[in-house]
């Protein structure tokens, strides 16, 4: 579980000046945080994000509530019914986006009503749907072979790694997250029934609760270790620090992936029953945070600095195994990653009745091979908190910027 | 209709299928102009009228305005309504429409798509409907006489439903025979020989069986008493294929099964009597091999149904057997009425039998693994291509009922 950054505070103040100047001087360049364009999406409504503009959403738009994640396999051999699903699910999420049902539910008697029609009458709920593609995409089937980004090269088998294949990899990742769960389900479900035929299911995660706040209008939620995990990431009014560290610019090899971002999520089980007899003073030495109050060792407010050579005696205040300096940017020379991740719990272990849930983690970024996978390899070597937790799951997914209106779809480019 | 063989291992299925496979796929490109152009080369000539003018009608459906055709006048004969989507997210497929009934469509049409659907129709008052836009209905008049030839798909229903009347009574009457031959058996001592007679009458049933789950009559219930699982009905009146199956499989001994038997024989009897001329309606042969796919993907991929012999392969095989048979006899009907759903309902078809024949194997009585034999990923590769071909046939009934 990868800490975002610091050089904090700072950035906590001066957030909303340097966010509107950052915000102008990108909207030029085409990197400004998602707006809406295009002729049905004007300016949205209370409740309803974006669903067109230069980044998809769900990256960089305040983190909702709920999280329903799923990874498909394409079964079709055919490009053309790949893109048709592209394009048919681009469709269905800019209706779903507005909170319109994705067809008609009364459509005859005699055949199935083209929308499931548990969301009616449900507001939008901020619901954003982002959609990513696996490295296994870009195989011999549908002649993108030469198309794959060098950064997509899959995650390496990283130190701890209890990996399920069965929760694991894809051709496809679709994202939705809403505040209402029933709405972020609906999406995922109509997904899956317009795929029939063409991709299907590979593993699915529902997550409850938001762990990260990506706006510094959001509050840092808690992990279900109790802890503020997350204070420090980059927020949506970071503007240079997402040009920075999460959109893919003219650096890429693949003109196609401008603008977008890489997706790594990852299962990770918290053995939660072992933790919550831990003591709080080692809880709090594992984080190197307080609990309460979620400020640093060295600190007395959530905000405040992480001062990693404070020292106490000749003890560092904050181990030197501590999860917030393995993890801070200070000691990953500046590295940092956008964390959207989501507490989950699938029920018991059927073998041991312990219970399995943990933080279904996501994060964006540029290029993983620079970002997550080294900040991985050290955090699953050394971190403190790897006696509490394991990896069970792990997806890489390039996701494409954000669409331009009606009649663009996910990877267009990619296909042309 | 081709019947297999009872006990040798069944072959590829011949049905009208195999001629339509081979129109398979032909990778387009989604972004140039002919994306979606497959509805006429699937559909060969429905729409190719007699004469050699071909009517075209561009149709464009845009967010604000709905489907707009560019024309809406023609004479009687084929015309070839060629579509493009270009940003109403809410609608993704076109209808040609007489009264209620549909004449021709396209589907899979988002925005950024195109693609195109002919017709041959006489004179009359048509609808160009799309679902789902801002407005949805367009008159087309069509004026004239056409050429003729085309054929009545009124007709071609009739020859369906005939067709699979006579299927029906024919796997039954197979059923019969292979019943009285089990019903020998459990009277004998061969326990081998007893248990492939039980695995040999299994696929007359599973072809037909939502005909038989058809017959509910008050507390009296054909399905339940040849084919209720242990549970299903109470203890004392269990009786049927899983009440033998049971002892064959799991307790291996013959001991008290003669009555079952004959139980048996007079069960299929009376399904005999109850299904000899019966007249089916166009839509129940569409449903029912829903329903038989909806069995498939419900009891039989979990294994709930051959509890004891395993052989729930055997059944899945038969179960989409019977499904394609009710298929193949509307295909002509429906070739007329919708020839891309046709030929993907076709094509989902045939990838669903390469799928069933990768467990085919003659090391076992059935033809097939047994249930145990197969993983968990085998279970789900051949669920999603049950639910590949579930999709679009859930939109055969309508058109057939319409027709």
């Amino acid at each position: 579980m990868p800490e975002a950054p610091s050089g904090v505070a700072r950035r906590r103040f001066l957030g909303g000046a340097l966010g509107a100047a950052g915000a102008l001087a990108a909207g030029g360049a085409g990197f400004g945080v998602a707006k809406a364009v295009g002729t049905d999406d004007p300016a949205p409504a209370p409740g309803r994000v974006a669903f067109y503009g230069p980044h998809q959403a769900g990256i960089a738009t305040p983190a909702q509530d709920r999280l329903a994640f799923a990874a498909f396999d394409v079964t079709s051999s055919s490009a053309d019914d790949l893109q048709r699903l592209l394009g048919t699910w681009a469709a269905a999420a800019a209706q779903m986006t507005k909170g319109a049902p994705i067809g008609s539910v009364e459509t005859a008697p005699d055949v199935p009503p083209i929308d499931t029609g548990e969301a009616l009458g449900l507001p939008p709920a901020k619901l954003t749907i982002t959609v990513g593609f696996g490295p296994s995409l870009f195989d011999a089937r549908f002649g993108l072979a030469r198309k794959r980004p060098v950064a997509l090269e899959p995650i390496p088998a990283l130190p701890g790694d209890t990996l399920d294949p069965n929760r694991s990899d894809g051709d496809l990742c679709v994202q939705a997250c809403a505040d209402d769960p029933q709405v972020a389900f609906h999406a995922i479900r109509n997904f899956a029934r317009l795929a029939r035929g063409t991709a299907v299911l590979r593993w699915s995660q529902l997550g409850f609760g938001r762990t990260s706040s990506t706006s510094t209008s959001q509050e840092t939620p808690r992990n279900l270790m109790g802890f503020k995990d997350g204070t420090n990431n980059i927020k949506a009014e970071d503007t240079a620090e997402l040009a920075d560290h999460v959109w893919v610019g003219a650096e890429t090899d693949q003109g196609w992936m401008r603008g977008g971002s890489y997706l790594v999520a990852r299962r990770i089980r918290m053995l939660i029953e072992s933790w919550d007899t831990d003591n709080l003073a080692d809880q709090e030495q594992v984080f190197g945070r307080f609990k309460n109050s979620g400020a640093p060792l060295t600190g007395k407010h959530e905000f405040d600095e992480v001062d990693l050579k404070a020292v106490k005696g000749t003890e560092p205040v904050i181990p030197i195994d501590a999860h917030v300096r393995l993890a801070s940017p200070k000691t990953n020379d500046g590295l940092r990653i956008l964390r959207r991740g989501y507490s989950y719990t699938d029920g018991i272990d059927a073998d041991t009745g312990l219970l399995d849930a943990g933080l279904f983690f996501i994060a964006f970024q540029k290029d993983p091979r620079t970002q997550f996978v080294p900040l991985q390899r050290k955090l699953g070597s050394h971190d403190r908190l790897n006696e509490y937790i394991r990896h069970t799951g792990s997806g890489l997914f390039a996701v494409p910027p954000g669409l331009r209106g009606p009649g663009d779809w996910w990877g267009k480019a990619l296909f042309a | 209709m081709t019947i297999r063989a009872t006990s040798a291992l069944p072959t590829a299925r011949p049905t009208a299928l195999a001629g339509l496979g081979l129109l398979a796929a032909l990778g387009l490109t989604a972004c140039s102009s002919s994306a979606g152009d497959d509805g006429p080369k699937a559909g060969g000539d429905a729409g190719r009228g007699p004469s050699a003018e071909r009517r075209v009608a561009n149709v464009e459906i845009t967010a604000a305005k709905g489907c707009v055709p560019d024309k809406a006048t023609f004479t009687a004969g084929g015309i070839t309504f060629k579509i493009k989507n270009k940003d109403a997210t809410a609608v993704s497929e076109v209808e040609l429409l007489s009264g209620a009934r549909i004449v021709g469509e396209k589907e899979n049409l988002p925005p950024g798509f195109t693609g195109e659907f002919a017709v041959t129709v006489p004179a009359g008052k048509y609808t160009l409907y799309c679902p789902g836009a801002s407005t949805e209905r367009r008159p087309i008049t069509v004026t004239g006489s056409a050429a003729t030839g085309s054929t009545d798909v009124a007709a071609l229903l009739k020859t369906a439903t005939q067709g699979y009347g006579e299927y029906v009574e024919t796997q039954v009457a197979s059923l019969l025979t292979a019943g009285q031959r089990l019903a020998t058996a459990l009277r004998g001592q061969d326990l081998a020989a007893a248990q492939q007679a039980y695995v040999d009458a299994r696929p007359f049933y599973e072809k037909i069986e939502p005909v038989a789950e058809s017959f509910v009559v008050g507390q009296d219930s054909i399905d339940a008493d040849l084919d209720a699982r242990e549970g299903d009905v109470p203890a004392a009146k269990w009786r049927g294929f899983h009440r033998i199956e049971k002892a064959l499989f799991q307790k291996k001994s013959l001991t008290g099964l003669a009555i079952y038997g004959d139980q048996l024989v007079n069960d299929v009897k009376r399904l005999q009597k109850l299904t000899a001329g019966l007249a089916f309606q166009p839509t129940e042969l569409a449903n029912g091999a829903q329903e038989l796919l909806d069995e498939v993907a419900a009891s039989k991929i979990t294994g709930e149904e051959e509890r004891y012999s395993r052989i729930d392969m055997l059944d899945i095989d038969d179960n989409v057997e019977g499904a394609d048979q009710a298929f193949a006899q509307l295909q002509p009907a429906l070739q007329k009425i919708d020839p891309a759903l046709t030929k993907t309902i076709a094509d989902r078809f045939g990838a669903l039998d390469r799928v069933i024949d990768e467990y085919r194997t003659t090391s076992n009585p059935s033809g097939f693994k047994l249930y145990g034999e197969l993983t968990a990923a085998d279970k789900r590769k051949v669920a999603a291509a049950v639910k590949a071909v579930q999709e679009p046939l859930s939109k055969v009934a309508s058109k057939v009922a319409n027709a």
